[in-house]
């Protein structure tokens, strides 16, 4: 009997550490505490309890804090989506801001958020939304706590923030807003007027469709006016970015680049608290380390799991492996405005002579499905009579040959340096693309850059081939069509068109669709303009990747974003 | 025992010494690691050599009918792929093969490189001395500070990422070896009379240094340059590795096991192929070094 009763008495006196870690030590320390925690054995379990709730006492951190880490692949740019391109950064933003509306939990529908309701006129240019009351910004920071509530004041401040360009705060970490700018938010938004302390009025220039969901996507974050007075008045502006603070249901407490972001639960959020306490994102870029760490249960969740692994993955006893078919497309881009891409027959021979399904094969594996149109074929006005250019490199060779090269060329091939939900290894395709384009005579060099330089210099078209893809965050088809590849988004030289394409007939086709908003009738010009993709080919377009998402068996409700975010409120975990 | 001792005036002449060259043979002949490594390094030469006729396949032709295939004596592998596939369908053996040419290649460019300016600049420095000995020697000591795979990193980041800046990246970071050892043993036979008496005769500058002391501080140096091909081509496989060294499709080693990485656990012999032919390789070149210097080093002679 006393034999039995000391064996639990030296387990408890091994805790204080678990206890101790959340608050204080980083994520390798906390993620050491959990796995203890869920290696304790049941014995005897009110004895440890009551040892654990003394030193919990003593030591006057919370009992159970409910962890979850999340094995992220990438470190933020900052805590301001609205300059932010990638979803690493949107993913870091994600706890701490809110938008007026957002979408479902796993969904693409658009549910109220900041604002309650809303109504838009019958002709589609005048929204009004009704503010939610009541709704209490983060009070955590050192430098700043705030003495009001959310109102309209931070709508018109973060809108204007991206839009005015004689806004203070315009320049501020980045002048380059480049969500706001592709998606035409310039050029579309005539007023935002501010009625009461609770009421916003928005008139837009021209019925646009997308309109609720592009507010909904990520770039749309309300941050703080109140705040950002305050740190203009103290010659800091740039830390509202740095050292954030928002509506959402975490706040940030620290952030490590290229280490660690922790963030904890915001007692007062409007939604209610969220079901954990501790949320950290323990930043590990190489997927095959994530994996291991997921199976070591150093982490519940992890994005980009390698294709390879995806087996051993789905035979882990403790290991869920979440699927869905992905919201995006993974591409290469030819350079449509310089030589010798601007010749529409050298861009069908490149699409001609690369072998697809090799590619398919060798990389997405069981992860990816041939793409043939911009759009994933999951997504209303897909195209599916649109025929995708066959595997022929005699006929690619004579079409280049046609167009003046009959002995190829030299050229580059960019791949990005980091895996994407839309593309595993950049790499490993262009080394197969390659061999693929010596076959017919052109000669490939591969180039790769750091992950954000690699995006500027695209964005200003310094390549002539280069890979990229694109994950859709608002469900529309608009979102493909028009910000990827349209006139709007080639002229600028940070720009989401990075084939520079801009071509009449398809431009004029998916401007007029963001003015319709029959669905019916929009669909029937997107297809056209997906047929008039295909012929013009400014993009070779590689797959659509099936999204994968290993977690944890103690990870309860975490549900797929078609986005590809990830959203942990509402996510719970098991004791 | 008598015929033996009656044999040895037959082989050499009595009163003349052994042909340098016969005397440095027979010393090295006798280290068994040392001509191990020599074997190794000539059949590695004559691959190289010959790789066309050799290699089964092309190096950067992609196979998309066969990835990932196993070696011919595990399951599911065929003798046209003798050492299996790569992710996109290569032939491992070819790579490898090519490979060689590519190693031999750095290690001896990087090493011809370095060994032809640090003497240079180590005779200088020797000879000199005073303020440009120190401006040279401290250059070195500089160099020498920094990790040598940093310093090359860095070097490579501000060239630009190929095999041609990686060549040149690690020769800068083996020079300095060459410098101090050139400058030491010129300092040593500078005072010696055979060089004095050369001065007193009349020879110039030029000719007393790459004539007279120069062929007198070979020995260290030829044994430095031997073990610096194993250091090049290990560094220049790192750069690879990182991604900064020769780029695809060239088959380089360092730069095949960088890309197969992540089959670590699923197909074996796409890493471990490329790591055993580096190791070999170095291991080779170490062996060669180490008999050339027991061999030349007269100190060291039993």
């Amino acid at each position: 009997m006393h034999a039995k009763a000391l064996k639990p008495a030296a387990l408890t006196g091994a805790m204080p550490n678990r206890n101790l870690a959340p608050g204080v030590f980083g994520a390798a320390g906390l993620n050491r505490a959990e796995t203890v925690h869920r290696g304790v054995p049941t014995v005897n379990r009110s004895i440890l309890l009551a040892g654990v709730c003394a030193l919990a006492l003593a030591v006057a951190s919370p009992v159970s804090a409910k962890t979850l880490i999340f094995c992220s692949e990438g470190s933020p740019e900052n805590f301001y989506p609205g300059v932010n391109t990638t979803g690493t950064s949107f993913d870091g933003n994600e706890p701490i801001y809110n938008r007026i509306v957002e979408f479902e939990r796993g969904g693409t529908k658009v549910v109220p958020a900041l604002a309650e309701k809303w109504t838009i006129s019958p002709d589609g240019t005048t929204y009004t939304f009704e503010l939610r009351k009541g709704v209490k910004w983060h009070s955590t920071s050192k430098s700043f706590k705030p003495t009001r509530d959310f109102n309209a004041d931070d709508i018109i401040f973060s809108i204007e923030r991206q839009w005015k360009e004689d806004n203070p705060y315009f320049k501020v970490t980045s002048s380059n807003h480049s969500y706001f700018g592709d998606m035409g938010m310039p050029k579309l938004l005539k007023s935002v007027e501010k009625v009461d302390d609770y009421t916003v009025k928005v008139t837009l220039n021209r019925p646009e469709a997308p309109f609720l969901a592009d507010l909904a996507m990520a770039f749309a974050a309300i941050q703080s006016k109140e705040y950002a007075d305050a740190m203009l008045k103290a010659g800091t502006p740039e830390k509202i970015d740095q050292d954030p603070i928002g509506t959402g249901p975490f706040y940030l407490v620290q952030y490590q680049k290229d280490a660690v972001i922790r963030y904890k639960a915001f007692p007062a959020f409007w939604g209610g608290k969220a079901k954990i306490d501790d949320l950290v994102y323990s930043i590990t870029p190489d997927s095959s380390v994530r994996w291991a760490k997921l199976q070591k249960g150093e982490c519940d969740v992890m994005p980009y799991p390698n294709p390879a692994d995806i087996d051993a993955m789905r035979k882990d006893p403790n290991v869920t492996v979440l699927e869905q078919p992905g919201l995006n497309v993974g591409y290469l881009a030819f350079q449509t405005q310089k030589k010798p891409f601007d010749d529409v027959r050298v861009r069908k021979a490149i699409s001609m002579a690369i072998d697809k399904k090799a590619i398919i094969d060798a990389v997405y594996l069981s992860t990816g499905i041939a793409a043939k149109n911009p759009i994933p074929p999951s997504m209303w006005s897909y195209n599916d009579e649109v025929k995708d250019d066959p595997y022929d490199p005699e006929a690619a060779k004579k079409l280049l040959a046609d167009a003046g090269f009959p002995n190829g060329f030299e050229t580059d091939l960019w791949a990005m340096p980091v895996q994407r939900p839309y593309n595993p290894n950049a790499k490993r395709i262009a080394e197969l693309m390659q061999a693929d384009l010596a076959k017919i005579g052109v000669k490939a060099e591969i180039k790769s850059f750091e992950w954000g330089e690699y995006r500027k210099r695209m964005q200003a078209g310094e390549h002539q081939m280069g890979m990229l893809g694109w994950t859709g965050d608002n469900g529309d088809p608009d979102n493909f069509l028009h910000t990827l590849l349209g006139c709007d988004s080639a002229q600028t030289a940070s720009g989401g068109n990075i084939a520079k394409f801009c071509y009449k007939p398809f431009d004029d086709l998916v401007v007029k669709a963001k003015t319709i908003s029959d669905q019916a009738e929009r669909t029937k010009l997107y297809e056209q303009a997906q047929v008039i993709f295909k012929e013009q080919a400014p993009w070779f377009t590689i797959a659509h990747a099936v999204q994968l998402k290993p977690v944890t068996k103690r990870v309860i409700d975490f549900k797929l974003s078609p986005f590809g975010r990830h959203t942990f409120y509402g996510v719970d975990v098991k004791e | 025992m008598s015929a033996e001792v009656l044999k040895t005036p037959i082989v050499s002449q009595p009163g003349a010494p052994p042909h340098p060259l016969s005397q440095f043979w027979s010393d090295f002949k006798a280290n068994f690691g040392a001509v191990a490594g020599l074997v190794v390094i000539v059949v590695l030469i004559l691959l190289a050599l010959f790789a066309d006729v050799v290699a089964p396949h092309s190096p950067i032709v992609t196979n998309n009918a066969v990835f990932l295939k196993p070696p011919f004596w595990q399951q599911g592998g065929s003798t046209a792929y003798p050492l299996g596939t790569d992710a996109i369908g290569r032939d491992i053996l070819s790579r490898l093969i090519y490979g060689a040419r590519l190693s031999l290649l750095i290690g001896i460019a990087v090493v011809t490189l370095s060994v032809v300016t640090g003497t240079v600049l180590g005779l200088i420095a020797g000879f000199f001395r005073g303020v440009i000995e120190i401006v040279i020697m401290r250059l070195m000591d500089i160099t020498l500070t920094l990790p040598s795979l940093l310093l090359a990193i860095v070097i490579v980041a501000i060239l630009g990422p190929g095999l041609m800046n990686a060549m040149l990246a690690v020769a800068i970071v083996l020079l300095p070896h060459y410098v101090r050892i050139a400058r030491a043993a010129v300092i040593s036979e500078v005072s010696k009379d055979y060089v004095v008496a050369a001065k007193v005769a009349g020879a110039g500058r030029l000719r007393l240094m790459f004539k007279e002391v120069l062929p007198n501080c070979t020995a260290p140096l030829i044994v430095q340059a031997t073990l610096g091909i194993s250091t090049a081509i290990l560094d220049a496989a790192a750069l690879g590795f990182l991604g900064l060294g020769a780029q695809p499709p060239l088959p380089e080693w360092g730069t095949m096991l960088a890309d197969a990485r992540e089959f670590v656990l699923r197909a074996w012999w796409v890493v471990t192929l490329p790591g055993l032919a580096i190791l070999v390789t170095v291991l080779a070149f170490n062996l060669l070094g180490d008999g050339l210097r027991d061999a030349l080093d007269p100190k060291l002679k039993r």
